[in-house]
């Protein structure tokens, strides 16, 4: 081994056999905005074996102010977060096996990817999709990390299933609310303690040093200088139907058909057409030049002006409708102007 | 008396980032009950986490004399 762990390797809780255990661990990152990309670098720099990065987006320059990892240029060219994620975590560390998911977490075949992994760092921006993970997390027997940041306000919690609270436990009476950075905005360094809080748990973990784990839930707002470290060990509950004794995972059994999701902070609209596809970029684009709209593309995505709206559509048949919060008035969109675009391919 | 603090968006919400509350002992859920109904800004606070000195606070629990009681928003962004 290179002297590239070096540092990591003196420090004594990692150690030789530590950095061993890292290198044959395999870590799931679902979102690569803000939280995500500070998470990947951490954990590439430190050796994980193997990092798979899921994300539904593409980098805006909104981002930049915060999203540790991405360039002008991403922006520029419109790079879907998880392909431009990859592109530079690769220049970081090339021992690490980087693989980029260009999808919603809900769209993906989530059995065939969670059997070698290790943990998962949440870096999401809702908790429906948080929920979702708590039962593959509780499912199938793999440690999560969740993650919060708004404002300068951040909140980390670690689950271990069979040992702690899980989060349906912590959340399960709070609705889907919270504060987003639609409204309040976010600063960079509520970004940064969140993901130190979320990757020091990551890597107590991967090192199998479960005692170092921190089993509270840490909230801080850095503006205000308060911390506070809150237990929860009572709140795990017998019959709760994610970890309890009699498991049903209501989260893995929605019925997730076509659906429509307002993003974060973006005034976009996302459409997921149930059952992926496999668009043909050239066909497509071409179609939309037919119908006069002005269209432009990457490998990874097509760019188009439908009137008033800009959409962004995916390989997976995903769009994005920007310019409007409104689902129904996106479905609309996709259902007159995408899908027939879509529906013309053979 | 309670003392209770408020965390991240309820300061702008509420106005303040303590509140002294001179009844005790009573249950959580009555707190609940009554901060929402006398204190603007809380109407939502069944969308909060509460921790009574640092405890994750369960509904039925009983708030004494001298202790915090803190009112965490969750957090959703990332």
């Amino acid at each position: 081994m290179t002297d590239r762990y070096s540092r990591q390797m003196l420090f004594k809780p990692i150690g030789a056999s530590g950095q061993e255990k890292i290198r044959r661990k395999h870590a799931l990152v679902i979102g690569a905005g803000a939280l995500g990309s500070g998470a990947c670098e951490i954990l590439v720099r430190s050796g994980v074996g193997k990092v798979t990065i899921v994300d539904r987006d593409y980098v805006e320059w909104s981002n930049l102010q915060r999203q540790q990892l991405y360039t002008e240029e991403d922006a520029r060219r419109r790079m879907p977060k998880a392909v431009a994620a990859c592109e530079h975590l690769k220049q970081i560390n090339a021992e690490v096996e980087l693989i980029p998911i260009i999808a919603d977490f809900f769209g993906i075949d989530i059995q065939n990817i969670i059997q070698d992994v290790n943990v998962i760092i949440d870096a999401t921006d809702n908790f429906e999709t948080r929920m979702y993970i708590n039962d593959i997390s509780q499912k199938f027997k793999v440690p999560w990390v969740y993650g919060g940041c708004v404002g300068s306000t951040g909140i980390s919690y670690t689950i271990i299933p069979g040992k702690t609270p899980c989060f349906e436990c912590l959340m399960g009476k709070v609705p889907f609310a919270g504060d987003t950075c639609d409204t309040v905005g976010v600063i960079a360094p509520i970004v940064q303690w969140v993901c130190s809080q979320q990757s020091v748990e990551a890597l107590k973990i991967l090192v199998e040093d479960d005692r170092s784990l921190r089993s509270t839930l840490v909230f801080t707002d850095l503006w205000d200088n308060e911390w506070s470290s809150i237990k929860v060990n009572q709140l795990k509950r017998e019959d709760c139907p994610s970890c309890g004794s009699n498991p049903t995972y209501p989260y893995l059994n929605v019925n997730r058909n076509t659906e429509s999701t307002v993003l974060c902070g973006r005034d976009t609209v996302q459409i997921r057409p149930g059952g992926g596809l496999d668009v043909d970029f050239v066909q497509l684009t071409s179609w939309f030049q037919q119908s006069d709209y002005q269209v432009d593309a990457n490998n990874f995505l097509i760019n188009v002006h439908l009137r008033d709206k800009r959409a962004v559509v995916f390989r997976d048949g995903r769009a994005l409708i920007h310019g409007t919060k409104d689902e129904r008035e996106a479905k609309m969109i996709y259902q007159q102007m995408i899908l027939p675009a879509l529906n013309s391919q053979t | 008396m309670i003392e209770i603090l408020l965390f991240a968006s309820l300061k702008e919400k509420t106005g303040h980032s303590k509140i002294s509350w001179d009844e005790a002992p009573l249950t959580v859920n009555e707190l609940k009950e009554k901060l929402k109904r006398t204190v603007p800004g809380l109407e939502e606070i069944d969308h909060l986490m509460i921790a009574v000195n640092e405890v994750y606070a369960l509904e039925g629990q009983v708030i004494n004399e001298g202790d915090v009681v803190a009112l965490i928003p969750p957090v959703s962004g990332g």
